[in-house]
């Protein structure tokens, strides 16, 4: 191992900030016990970190719940946030994917108001954006989409002229990548 | 870790299978956590039962290793746990029923948390059946308790008992040790199961088989470069050094290297405050030299320690000249407050014998100097201050019951002005002898803390130093202490006020004494109902004697020493300002 001998210089204090704020991206690998995932979202409370999404769901690992979560707070304070997160006992793995190569997706279920006039540019406009119709009404159209954070919000911006009756989204799913491609060119496929 | 600790299992499964089979029995969940409680080598419990632990204190009876401490109130329990823990390094259990009796624990856990302290806590929870359904007596303690444990378990089913027991006591006592709460509903506690008492591995297994790893090679000597580099450094030492039972690895270190000495609050008694390196304690009611010496100091190396915000002043200004080597076995304590130059994740003992192994001896005595001749100038600068010479004082106390016992006594404090005053003007010397809640600042500690530091210790003399506030919120411990023919000596510093409150309403609320008057009982009356002994001491002459009184007499006692009300601790930084910036007692001042 090759380590610089000089010292790090850094700032003279580890405390948080103002105003340097950003959204981090954690996933976190949690053994499926009783209170787990209580204690890592409590932790996020306690550290009142402002938590933007949330997703629980079950890994490829029988008895691992996978925790994508997404934080707003400065830097110094996610590393912290991520050690603190390690330190419990139900946690197996913690990680900021932020700056790794990771593709992220949310789902959107979006309801919108729809007459004969504009339930064919609804279904078009969805069409862009990769949506799918799911149910359709003589009043409303029900639109699928998976897509980044970024791609549902400007769908959305859309369609809000027809009136969207209700939406229900997932949060953002987390994933690293193998291969080293720009993140940027996958979310504008 | 986890994945070693099954081998392990399996291994001593294979081994002991013989043997095994001839143990397992079918028993009674409550039983089974006795046996388990007895193969973790608990001989200790504080408790009070109720109607969901029930099942447990009918077990207890058929387990006479474990001495069950029948406390007056569950607050107790968990302090008195938490005593014996520091004490001793052994796991502190204390035990509750559910509802009142758990939420009760609470701040008892709490104040363990924030020192680290081993222990654990069993406690009821209504049947199964009736979780969830706001049943008498049901709390959501795991709920409760999430943010002030290291780790809580429901046992869900009587087969999961053994291991969990010792799965506990494993988080309670490695790494950074913690307090970890059972809640154990009580028909798992009725219910049958096959206990098959080699299947898991007890945290003593668990523990030998994980040493704390030596800090990497590069960081040790970067770390020994700095240190050889340094003109100024300060060794800052806290509790981790004590959990650790680095003293002897502390000695040799500062030895080695001529490196002075600062002891934090809870880091007092890890180095004898006789040796010539040592300085004293820093932060809001340090000397003024340690403080001073922090701000010209150009390393800091902090071992087991946290940079408290009552360490630190504001952090901005706190050693603003110092790189910082800081060795704790907590990852996120690193960086949390102070930037270290050179983190090290590691076991104060391991990571400060590595240490001085890299270091060259080293000869510092000129900064040393330079220290020792700040705190003289402060000394005798303080012998101009006038002061009140009939009353007993606060350090004339702390001085009699240093000579009375030899220094070889424990001490645990309450919270307020006497802790300041026992910390400071106590000459610690034997390791581990000032037991105090530091990160809580919890009143109402010192009496059924020192009950567990005494029966962890029992040819120790053990005495309490509290606040006539403070010593009213557990002062029906008495009763235990008394129950249990414990002999505990109280110091009661009775200065009629919430003192250190009156203090800060003294320097930062314009004398608006708000609800800090405090008036108590008449304590020798109090103690003759209790059936322990009493004194009053009104006389700053009769200090000794009293003292020295109090130790020949077998059992408790009392001391209720009535000093000046309004004494105030000096130095003193008010919070959020840098350490060096203090309030100091001038000459002109009539104290
Ligand atoms: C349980 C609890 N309540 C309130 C406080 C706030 N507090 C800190 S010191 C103090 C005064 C303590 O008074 P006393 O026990 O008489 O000690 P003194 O300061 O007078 O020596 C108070 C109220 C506390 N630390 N703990
Ligand atoms: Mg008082």
């Amino acid at each position: 191992m090759t380590h610089s001998i000089a010292p790090i210089e850094r700032a003279a204090q580890s405390s948080v900030p103002q105003g340097k704020e950003r959204t981090y991206t954690l996933i976190i690998l949690v053994d499926d016990r009783p209170g787990a995932v209580d204690r890592v979202v409590g932790l996020l409370r306690r550290r009142r970190a402002s938590t933007q999404t949330l997703a629980l769901v079950g890994s490829e690992r029988p008895g691992v719940i996978r925790v994508t979560a997404q934080v707003t707070d400065s830097d110094v304070a996610v590393d912290h946030l991520l050690e603190q997160l390690r330190k419990l006992v139900d946690v197996r793995q913690a990680e900021n994917v932020t700056r790794q190569h990771s593709v992220m997706r949310e789902l959107a279920l979006i309801k919108i108001n729809s007459s004969i006039t504009t339930r064919n540019e609804i279904i078009e406009s969805g069409r862009l954006f990769g949506a799918h119709v799911i149910d359709s009404t003589p009043e409303t159209v029900l639109l699928e989409v998976t897509a980044s954070k970024e791609k549902i919000d400007e769908l959305i911006t859309l369609l809000e002229q027809y009136g969207i009756c209700e939406l229900a989204r997932s949060g953002n799913i987390a994933i690293t990548r193998q291969s080293s491609a720009d993140m940027e060119e996958e979310i504008s496929l | 870790m986890a994945i070693a600790a099954k081998a392990m299992q399996q291994q001593s499964t294979i081994h002991q299978t013989s043997q095994q089979e001839e143990d397992i029995r079918e028993l009674a969940g409550s039983h089974i956590l006795c046996e388990a409680l007895v193969r973790e080598g608990v001989e200790l419990l504080y408790g009070y039962p109720g109607g969901t632990i029930m099942p447990f204190y009918d077990a207890l009876t058929s387990y006479p290793t474990l001495h069950h401490v029948l406390v007056r109130h569950e607050q107790a329990a968990a302090h008195a746990a938490d005593g014996y823990a520091r004490a001793t390094g052994k796991v502190g259990v204390c035990v509750a029923t559910s509802g009142p009796g758990a939420t009760n624990l609470v701040t008892g856990l709490a104040t363990a948390y924030m020192d680290s302290t081993p222990v654990v806590a069993i406690t009821g929870q209504v049947g199964r059946p009736l979780i969830g359904r706001d049943a008498f007596q049901e709390t959501d303690i795991l709920g409760v308790t999430q943010p002030i444990t290291k780790h809580n378990f429901l046992v869900r089913n009587t087969e999961e008992i053994a291991d969990i027991v010792h799965e506990a006591f494993r988080i309670a006592r490695s790494g950074r040790p913690g307090p970890v709460l059972i809640d154990v509903p009580k028909d798992v506690q009725q219910a049958k199961a096959y206990y098959h008492p080699l299947a898991a591995m007890t945290s003593d297994e668990y523990l030998c088989l994980h040493v704390s790893p030596r800090p990497a090679a590069y960081l040790l000597s970067h770390a020994g470069q700095l240190i050889a580099q340094s003109q100024r450094p300060l060794i800052m030492a806290g509790h981790g050094v004590i959990l650790s039972n680095a003293y002897a690895e502390l000695y040799a270190f500062a030895e080695k290297t001529s490196i002075p000495v600062i002891t934090t609050l809870l880091g007092l008694s890890a180095f004898p405050d006789t040796h010539p390196l040592h300085i004293g304690m820093p932060g809001m009611h340090g000397p003024a030299h340690v403080n001073e010496a922090i701000g010209v100091a150009d390393l800091i190396i902090g071992v087991g320690l946290r940079f408290d915000d009552r360490v630190t002043g504001k952090v901005s200004e706190f050693a603003p000249h110092a790189r910082i080597i800081h060795i704790d076995i907590d990852p996120s304590e690193m960086h949390k407050v102070k930037v270290a130059t050179v983190p090290i994740v590691a076991d104060a003992k391991v990571a400060l014998s590595a240490l001085t192994e890299v270091v060259a001896p080293d000869d510092k005595n000129v900064w040393l100097e330079e220290i020792r001749s700040w705190e003289a100038g402060d000394n005798e600068r303080l012998q101009g201050v006038r002061r009140n010479n009939e009353l007993p004082d606060p350090i004339g106390i702390m001085q009699a019951i240093r000579t009375a016992t030899n220094g070889e006594a424990i001490i645990v404090t309450d919270v307020g002005q006497h802790q300041m005053w026992a910390a400071r003007h106590y000459c610690w010397t034997r390791p581990n002898s000032h037991i105090t809640s530091g990160g809580l600042g919890t009143m109402g500690f010192a009496l059924p803390a020192a009950m567990g530091v005494k029966m962890g210790w029992p040819d120790s003399t053990v005495w309490v130093v509290a606040g006539d506030g403070g010593i009213q919120m557990n002062i029906q411990e008495l009763a235990t202490l008394q129950q249990e023919g414990l002999s505990v000596k109280v110091a009661i510093m009775n200065n009629g006020y919430l003192g250190m409150v009156r203090q800060w309403q003294h320097f930062f609320h314009a004398d608006n004494y708000s609800e800090t008057p405090i008036s108590g009982p008449d304590y020798v009356k109090l103690a003759d109902a209790y059936g322990v002994t009493g004194m009053r001491v009104t006389q700053r002459e009769e200090i000794e004697t009293a003292v020295q009184h109090a130790m020949q007499i077998e059992g408790t006692v009392i001391i209720d020493f009535v000093i000046e009300s309004e004494a105030n601790v000096f130095p003193m930084v008010a919070p959020g300002s840098a350490i060096t910036n203090m309030i100091k007692e001038v000459p002109e001042e009539k104290s």
